[in-house]
């Protein structure tokens, strides 16, 4: 952590290498913002190491996953044109009674939603451009808060989840009017951040179940879902 | 936060019935809402599939256009190997996924801002990858979940005799050989399963002063040897 020249420069190889703690990395991410000498050094780093993940043998990624990234990706560019909007497949029944029971759920919580829409919007997050926050149902306490940051959406724990060792928590969007969940993947109990090209639309739920240990195998919410939320942008 | 009061709705008792999930492998799921749009621009006729021959350095640029077709192709033919790295780092299926996920979005997004003059594409992908995958486990995910995690084999000498692709591969092995073996092991484990200082130096039972001057020193010794004028940083040797 110093001027001189070789010293940023190694501190920019420890850096690509992943050998720092989560702060010094963090730290070096900042600094490399404001101070393009140390990014380009990452970048040169990045070029002279990346050979060595030949090593690595490639392994078949899981087959839902493609369908995860497009649902983040290009879908989302896909129905900015209306004439490409796809046409609702035909819903399934049950679904629809478990879909409309969690709507009248977290509903509820819009007025929640909307108060911490309110701190985010005149609090120290002016950047914050959309809030839900997800609770359980039977409990008064919100389990969950999610954000806009730049690109993407935190979501952390306002209280502490307990999980079974042999389950994980799978995050689920469901926009306004649509029949079917989208997974954005696995919710640690610490919480994540999630890339998204789109911020999720105006009374998107979110929804949080509880899944085999990683992640539903079926493409759809399989366990019960424990926290729920409806997404209120800020404009 | 507790002087905030919960809204009535969220009191509502817990519904106990669950989602009715589809069939297991229902091609009809599969190609439903909202993927067969996607599936559809995918499969279109107009589109021939001459991936083979494209680079991927051609494929990030057209997803910079926002070509779907793009992104789909460079997932098919780089996903396999990505996810690899994201497995080997994460050491965890689920983990491995959410960085692969995370990391294509990225590119998705960020696609325009890869420079070829910095590097090669697969370069730059393995980078965002590796990052994403160090981020999800310095959040503690790799701690809490409560795992068994499996053992990291010792693999230094076959996974040198694997970097052979390529002319950087081939000279960043060289480079490495000429290395201490104490440097070499030290770099080689932080790159490729993503332990930070303090992981190698319980690792390795060493001090952790002494991993960390081994590691710079081995930086030092990797980057003079790959750039030996020292004057081209950012130009590979």
């Amino acid at each position: 952590m110093s001027d001189n020249p070789t010293d940023r420069d190694l501190d920019a190889g420890e850096y690509v290498l992943g050998v720092l703690s989560d702060v010094e990395a963090r730290g070096i991410a900042a600094r490399a913002a404001a101070d393009p000498e140390l990014a380009a050094a990452i970048a040169a780093w990045q070029a002279r190491l990346a050979p060595l993940a030949a090593a690595v043998e490639a392994v078949s990624a899981p087959p839902d996953l493609w369908r995860r990234i497009a649902a983040g990706t290009v879908l989302t560019t896909v129905a900015e044109n209306p004439d490409q909007r796809p046409r609702a497949a035909a819903p399934e029944a049950r679904m629809r009674r478990q879909i409309g029971l969690w709507r009248a759920v977290s509903a509820g919580c819009l007025a929640l939603a909307a108060m911490f829409a309110g701190i985010a919007y005149f609090g120290h997050q002016p950047t914050a451009r959309g809030v839900a926050v997800l609770a359980a149902a039977g409990s008064p306490a919100p389990a969950f808060l999610a954000e806009a940051v730049s690109g993407a959406i935190d979501i952390r724990p306002l209280a502490s989840a307990a999980v079974p060792t042999d389950r994980d928590l799978e995050l689920w969007s469901l926009p306004a009017g649509a029949t079917r969940p989208v997974s954005l993947g696995l919710l640690p109990a610490a919480g994540r951040r999630i890339a998204l090209a789109d911020l999720p639309a105006e009374r998107t739920q979110l929804l949080v179940s509880l899944e085999p240990r990683g992640g539903s195998p079926t493409g759809l919410p399989t366990g019960p879902v424990l926290y729920a939320g409806t997404w209120t942008r800020i404009e | 936060m507790r002087t905030l009061s919960p809204s009535a709705a969220c009191l509502l008792p817990h519904p106990r019935s669950r989602y009715s999930p589809p069939r297991p492998r229902n091609r009809g799921f599969a190609r439903g809402f909202p993927f067969f749009v996607f599936e559809a621009v995918l499969t279109d006729p107009s589109q021939p599939d001459n991936s083979a021959s494209v680079s991927a350095e051609h494929l990030l640029a057209r997803c910079a256009e926002r070509d779907p077709v793009a992104l789909r192709q460079l997932y098919e033919r780089q996903s396999s190997r990505l996810y690899g790295i994201a497995l080997r780092i994460t050491r965890q299926p689920a983990l491995a996924a959410d960085a692969l996920q995370d990391a294509f979005v990225n590119v998705w997004q960020k696609a325009a801002s890869f420079d070829p003059e910095r590097g090669s594409a697969e370069g730059w992908l393995t980078g965002i990858v590796r990052f994403r995958a160090l981020d999800l486990i310095r959040l503690g995910s790799r701690e809490i979940s409560g795992l068994e995690l499996p053992e990291i084999e010792d693999d230094e000498p076959n996974a040198l005799a694997r970097l052979v692709g390529s002319a950087e591969a081939a000279a960043l092995r060289r480079c490495l050989e000429g290395l201490d073996a104490d440097k070499r092991r030290l770099v080689m484990l932080a790159f490729l399963d993503g332990l930070t200082h303090q992981e190698l130096a319980q690792r390795l039972t060493m001090p952790l002063g002494t991993v960390k001057s081994a590691i710079r020193r081995g930086l030092a010794g990797l980057r003079g040897c790959l750039e030996p004028d020292g004057s081209d940083r950012g130009q590979r040797a």
